[in-house]
């Protein structure tokens, strides 16, 4: 037990240290990478959570994806314009960030104790009735039934919605000329 | 206790079977090189030039380290690291014998494809860090690769994926067999779940499968910056590429990372459709070779032998066809793999409706 609890601990060093240090760190492609060291974190909290497919989805998605996409974008984009990012003028005041960062943490802060002192009846339900997701479930086969057949709509939705984002994307880039 | 120290020893053993895999793997592309242009290859040192790629290392490791002044420091030292310890993590879920697997994953191959693509991240951080345009270069171009072909590669993968219906790679084995839990059936006609051998891969269990292997077998190439798709590092046309200012060791470690890399798409090419660790040899009538020849040693003997064949065809591949231009390499993965690999994908979820039942 005590060396789960050390790796979960590390882990979320690692997720809390890397995301200040993302914030407060000049350089743009290192907090760009330094964003990879948080993802990554978070994909490990995500399996001590036995959301391994979530975890596995966000290795693939937000790093093989998201982060080569935007380190494109840095890396294709003009100097000037990332100078103007690095000196802070696009003209937003800081402090509805730390306003938004209080109300958060407020909430999170004040659901954690609510939890901690009286975890909900679904809970306690769910422990009676020993409905738990242990480390060997196959958890792959609940969600795929699960998207398959009661969010059936809403996963349909998003693909169309995906879709449609791809098309206007080729739409975009495609050459201007014959219209 | 004494699982984490099995769990490190593993890890150290499957470490040092890459590091001696690189070692002879370089030594055999130089053999066969030697052999499709009509020469010997390495001869001088050891007999039969054996211990060639040994020195080569032994004067790598004793290179200087140099440090380009204006490069970022971390960045440039972490990269080939990273490179490496992405490709081998991969490792982690692959099975090499029935029940030995250094980590049977509910959804191993999800796991692999998912680390195999923190690999470009190590590329782009490589590139940027040399501080040297022809790295950055090398770095936008490998990515892009990487990025576009990781799609019909993945989509292939599915459509095996939807014919097995699981994603632990243990599982998805043991149905291309005799150990086989369910039926396998070869070209959906003949049921084939005790007779076992070749008949039984899933290659053979819906032909549209044979198409997906050639598919992922092309993207994989392309995957892990082989010819004929290594234009990310053409030394005889451009200058190298992302690991164009590395030295000595570090440049050691991008040569390991290519060579894991062309060892682990080859054993998920041979996991998913050439039977894993499943004998080759069918049970004939009471001759039941299929039986004899499959359990832990055998197991392992199979699922090697099967992935150094096709590492060797992807290096005969290297030394025989020129290289495609880059937007020759883009419209074949766009225009040519990608629709034939979501073909695949509508065929095997056909298949699984109403041939397999």
């Amino acid at each position: 037990m005590a060396i789960e609890l050390f790796v979960f601990y590390f882990l979320a060093f690692i997720a809390v240290g890397s995301a200040a240090l993302l914030v407060a760190m000049r350089n743009i492609v290192r907090s760009l990478f330094l964003f990879f060291l948080t993802l990554f974190a978070l994909a490990g909290l995500y399996v001590f959570a036995l959301a391994d497919f979530v975890a596995l989805a966000q290795v693939i998605i937000y790093v093989g994806g998201v982060l080569v996409l935007m380190l494109f974008a840095f890396m294709l984009s003009n100097k000037t314009l990332l100078n103007d990012v690095k000196e802070g003028t696009f003209g937003l005041p800081r402090w509805p960030a730390l306003l938004v960062v209080i109300l958060l943490g407020t909430i999170m802060g004040y659901t954690f104790l609510q939890f901690a002192s009286a975890p909900p009846q679904w809970i306690r339900d769910a422990e009676q009735e020993n409905r738990i997701i242990t480390t060997t479930d196959n958890t792959v086969h609940y969600l795929g039934v699960n998207t398959m057949t009661r969010y059936l709509l809403p996963f349909e939705l998003v693909s169309v919605f995906l879709m449609m984002a791809l098309m206007g994307a080729a739409h975009m880039a495609r050459k201007g000329g014959k219209s | 206790m004494i699982f984490i120290i099995t769990y490190i020893a593993v890890g150290i053993g499957l470490f040092i079977f890459m590091a001696f895999f690189t070692l002879y793997a370089v030594y055999s592309e130089r053999k066969i090189a030697g052999f499709v242009q009509d020469r010997l290859g390495p001869m001088e040192t050891g007999k039969f030039g054996l211990l060639q790629t040994v020195a080569d290392i032994l004067k790598l490791v004793q290179k200087e380290f140099i440090m380009p002044s204006r490069a970022d420091k971390v960045l440039f030292s972490v990269a080939p690291v990273l490179i490496f310890v992405s490709v081998y993590l991969g490792m982690v879920a692959m099975p090499w014998a029935p029940e030995l697997s250094p980590s049977s994953l509910n959804i191993g191959l999800f796991y692999v494809i998912s680390i195999i693509s923190v690999e470009a991240v190590g590329v782009l951080m490589a590139g940027w860090g040399s501080n040297n345009k022809f790295a950055l270069l090398g770095a936008m171009r490998s990515v892009a690769q990487i990025v576009s072909y990781e799609i019909p590669a993945g989509i292939s993968l599915i459509s095996v994926v939807m014919i097995t219906q699981s994603l632990n790679l243990q599982e998805i084995t043991a149905q291309q067999g005799v150990l086989t839990t369910s039926s396998a059936k070869f070209l959906g006609l003949w049921e084939v779940g005790d007779v076992g051998g070749f008949l039984a891969w899933n290659v053979f269990q819906a032909p549209h499968l044979l198409l997906a292997f050639v598919i992922y077998f092309l993207s994989s190439l392309a995957e892990c910056n082989r010819a004929p798709f290594d234009i990310p590092e053409a030394e005889s046309e451009l200058v190298a590429g992302y690991h164009t200012e590395y030295t000595g060791l570090r440049f050691a470690f991008f040569f390991l990372a290519e060579y894991c890399m062309m060892f682990l798409v080859a054993m998920i090419a041979v996991v998913l459709f050439l039977g894993g660790w499943n004998s080759l040899l069918p049970n004939i009538g009471t001759l039941r070779l299929a039986d004899w020849t499959t359990g832990m040693g055998w197991g392992i003997f199979w699922v090697l032998s099967k992935t150094l064949f096709l590492v060797s065809i992807q290096i005969v591949i290297r030394w025989t066809l020129p290289r495609l231009r880059v937007d020759q390499l883009m419209a074949l993965c766009w225009k040519v793999l990608t629709p034939l690999a979501f073909a695949c994908m509508v065929i095997s979820g056909i298949w699984r409706l109403w041939v397999m039942i």
